[in-house]
């Protein structure tokens, strides 16, 4: 098929009929002192201390931020373990034994409207802060860093598009609670001092479209509007999302607030909201395991719960004897772990148990469906075969470096050649 | 929980109902209508030089495969088994391919030794060398063709059957005005003249074309280019050399011959062509142009395949990375509609419109 290829199947209408467990059952709770972004971490209690929910636990140290630990329940402190998180690395937790009483810690409070009212940025930043708040999209990155921003800020884009397939949190979050979320970007746009408001969705939801719309209606105060998007991958990367809403061209390579816009999930506009309202960190997120290998089961979990705990709650697995590949996030851009003994994490939204198919590669025939396909305008064939030759002047001539790894030219390959590890090899090669 | 077993790979971990077995087969089934015609224009003698040029493409890659391929095994015959498990659906499909299409442009009365000798060299220099599917730099069809015409050119005196006496071999080797005499427009397109096996019913090939454009299995922005310059050359020669007959002299020029099948057939096989949007308009502008000078001031009767060549070894230079762009910039669009007019005002000077 030579031709640019956008649209694939996405699998998101099935699950998102399947009934919702709120699962808060789980007898033991894992927070992992370290993860991608940190690397190192330190614990602020001790064995056998009693904590409650939202109490900070350690703090995880990062680059150039640092950010808290908070236990999602109340009980005790048992000890720790070596588990795996949701980028597939082995990472040491600590265990927090559930006595399900979720008793709330002292420091959660709700804020009044006055009180929100009279907030700086700086006391947002500090709120966002402390209460942990990351890029709930998958990125990880720390919220009140884009809080902060020091430019003029027009447009908050609230990016709700989640267009890799099998994905439904952020679906779901923006169906179960549009106020919520339209309150976070509320504070978001008074943090930063932006006059407006955009929520970016799939143009296909129109049931979505429809409720949000129905809820701002309440919000009338503020200049906030639902922009249905388009449905194709990859709608949902920033600069594309950025693009379709607003029509501002960001290139690569720079930062949206340079350009006077600031996109953030639509979860972490919700978990902003409660940050700010109520001072507690983010707690639960929607956890929907799907796949062919496995029961699908779509869940509300607390952050920490083992997914083991998840998948044999749901029924475990289906075919025991093919063999399994277990993908963290969505299928095209997921990281893929090699053990089952993962647990939530605040990017967490999904496990997909696939069969694994063995696919044999056929040489390349030059058809260019990846170029095509390609999203950033880079030729995937050539690169490939820089890479192979080993060469640095065609990479950088190619720049291999605009590559997002959104997986389409190995998605689109008649040939079934994996493309994306070229791509990420050519990267490799580039930095030496 | 222990007993099950976790398999690493790296993202993405779906892939697309598509393949390159589909595409081999999606061709083979858009020359069905060619050759059906052919065998029911010229009889026995379309059906063995198909079936012929069939084994050769497919034997050779066998044997080639059979030779090079490396397998494990404790002996002889054990090693040999294990090759054939690598041999995949594409050693057969491709060359097929490759083999009818050749087996299309031979004319029909041509000698079997030639046709033999043809299929064996674009099989064998043509693709195999090169290491086979995706390697190959020249179309396998095109230079086996041109293998015979240049190295068996005696064997080629009267290979063109159904030979009329006002007319010459092919209706391209008439002169202009009078072959209009001898064939309608109508007899162009349903291939009631003479010419190369396959080259000769229009409709069929238009058929062909719609079907694997439907099938997205071509691209036809190389078609497409390569058809607007020769169309807009035909016209301006047509306006130079018979003000009166300007529509029956584009339309004869685009009918006749092996443009057509040229342009959906040999153009569009993906190997050979530029990996980039705007490659691939300038791979079949340049095809394109080519053809209609060798016509006009060549008259070669493979002249599509010679066009073809020369695009072919000029596709590693629009490719150079350097250079090579998917975007369609401001220089793109320029350049081309410079070299389009360009190349029109060369004919148009030429052929004499503007005496000097």
């Amino acid at each position: 098929m030579i031709t640019k290829t956008r649209n694939i199947p996405d699998g998101k209408d099935v699950l998102k009929k399947l009934p919702l467990i709120h699962h808060l059952e789980a007898p033991y709770l894992y927070y992992p002192i370290t993860n991608q972004r940190c690397p190192e971490g330190e614990t602020c209690v001790v064995f056998g201390q009693f904590v409650k929910v939202g109490e900070v636990i350690g703090t995880r140290k990062g680059a150039f931020f640092e950010q808290p630990i908070h236990a999602t329940v109340s009980g005790e402190v048992v000890g720790h373990e070596m588990k795996f998180d949701a980028s597939g690395k082995r990472v040491n937790c600590m265990i927090v034994k559930n006595d399900f009483k979720y008793e709330l810690h002292e420091s959660v409070q709700s804020m009044t409207d006055e009180a929100i009212e009279a907030l700086t940025q700086k006391d947002y930043v500090q709120i966002a802060k402390e209460a942990g708040l990351v890029g709930l999209g998958g990125s990880g990155f720390p919220t009140y860093i884009k809080l902060n921003a020091k430019n003029k800020i027009d447009i908050i884009l609230a990016n709700g598009v989640e267009c890799e397939p099998k994905l439904i949190s952020d679906y779901e979050v923006m169906m179960q609670s549009p106020e919520e979320l339209i309150n976070g970007l509320i504070y978001a746009m008074k943090a930063v001092g932006a006059p407006k408001g955009i929520i970016a969705v799939k143009k296909r939801y129109v049931e979505l479209v429809e409720r949000i719309r129905f809820s701002l209606n309440s919000y009338t105060d503020y200049d906030i509007e639902v922009v249905p998007v388009g449905n194709h991958y990859p709608q949902g990367w920033e600069l594309e999302a950025i693009e379709s809403a607003t029509g501002i061209k960001v290139p690569q390579f720079k930062l949206p607030a340079d350009y006077g816009i600031i996109p953030f999930n639509v979860s972490t506009l919700q978990s902003l909201y409660h940050a700010v309202k109520f001072n507690l960190p983010v707690l639960e997120r929607y956890f929907v395991i799907s796949g062919d290998g496995v029961v699908n089961k779509s869940f509300k979990a607390r952050i920490g719960t083992p997914i083991q705990s998840l998948i044999e709650l749901g029924g475990g697995y289906v075919d025991r004897h093919i063999p399994k590949t277990l993908i963290m996030g969505g299928p095209m851009m997921g990281s893929n772990v090699t053990n089952d003994d993962i647990v939530t994490t605040h990017t967490a939204t999904s496990l997909i148990v696939q069969n694994s198919l063995h696919l044999t590669e056929d040489p390349c025939i030059h058809c260019a469906s990846c170029v095509y396909s390609c999203p950033v305008d880079i030729q995937p064939v050539q690169i490939m075969n820089a890479v192979k030759a080993n060469d640095k002047d065609f990479l950088k001539a190619l720049s291999v470096n605009k590559c997002i790894e959104c997986g389409l030219c190995a998605f689109v390959c008649p040939s079934k050649i994996h493309l994306t590890d070229y791509m990420r090899e050519g990267k490799c090669i580039l930095r030496g | 929980m222990q007993n099950m077993t976790f398999i690493s790979q790296t993202s993405p971990y779906i892939r697309k109902e598509t393949s390159t077995k589909r595409m081999m087969f999606d061709v083979l089934i858009a020359l069905t209508p060619v050759v059906f015609f052919s065998i029911y224009r010229f009889g026995l003698d379309a059906f063995t030089r198909i079936l012929l040029s069939l084994i050769i493409f497919v034997g050779v890659e066998a044997l080639y495969f059979l030779a090079v391929t490396r397998a494990d095994g404790y002996n002889f015959t054990d090693k040999i088994k294990n090759k054939f498990k690598k041999y995949t659906i594409n050693n057969f499909s491709a060359p097929a391919v490759s083999g009818v299409i050749y087996a299309m442009i031979v004319p029909d009365h041509l000698h079997i030794y030639a046709v033999v000798m043809g299929a064996l060299f674009g099989a064998g220099i043509g693709k195999m060398i090169f290491g086979g599917l995706g390697f190959n730099l020249f179309n396998p069809a095109a230079l086996g063709r041109v293998f015979i015409a240049l190295a068996f050119t005696t064997f080629f005196t009267g290979s063109y059957g159904f030979i009329d006496a006002a007319a010459g071999a092919t209706a391209l080797s008439t002169p202009f005005p009078n072959v209009l005499n001898s064939y309608s427009l109508v007899d162009l397109l349903v291939g009631n003249i003479p010419g190369s096996i396959g080259e000769i019913n229009a409709l069929a090939i238009i058929f062909g074309l719609v079907y694997l454009l439907i099938r997205k299995t071509i691209d036809y922005r190389p078609v497409l280019s390569g058809l607007l310059i020769f169309v807009a050359l035909s016209t301006v020669a047509g306006y130079v050399l018979y003000p009166t007959l300007v529509f029956e002299y584009v339309v004869f020029q685009t009918l006749s011959g092996g443009l057509l099948f040229g342009l959906t057939f040999m153009i569009t096989d993906p190997a050979t062509s530029p990996v980039t949007r705007p490659g691939r308009w300038w791979f079949g502008l340049i095809v394109g142009a080519l053809v209609f000078f060798i016509r006009s001031f060549g008259s070669l009767p493979e002249g599509v395949a010679f066009a073809l060549l020369i695009g072919n070894l000029l596709v590693p230079v629009l490719d150079y990375p350097m250079w090579a762009n998917n975007l369609f910039t401001k220089k793109f669009y320029l350049g081309y509609s410079a070299i389009f007019v360009l190349l029109a005002v060369l004919t148009f000077v030429i052929l004499g419109g503007y005496a000097i």
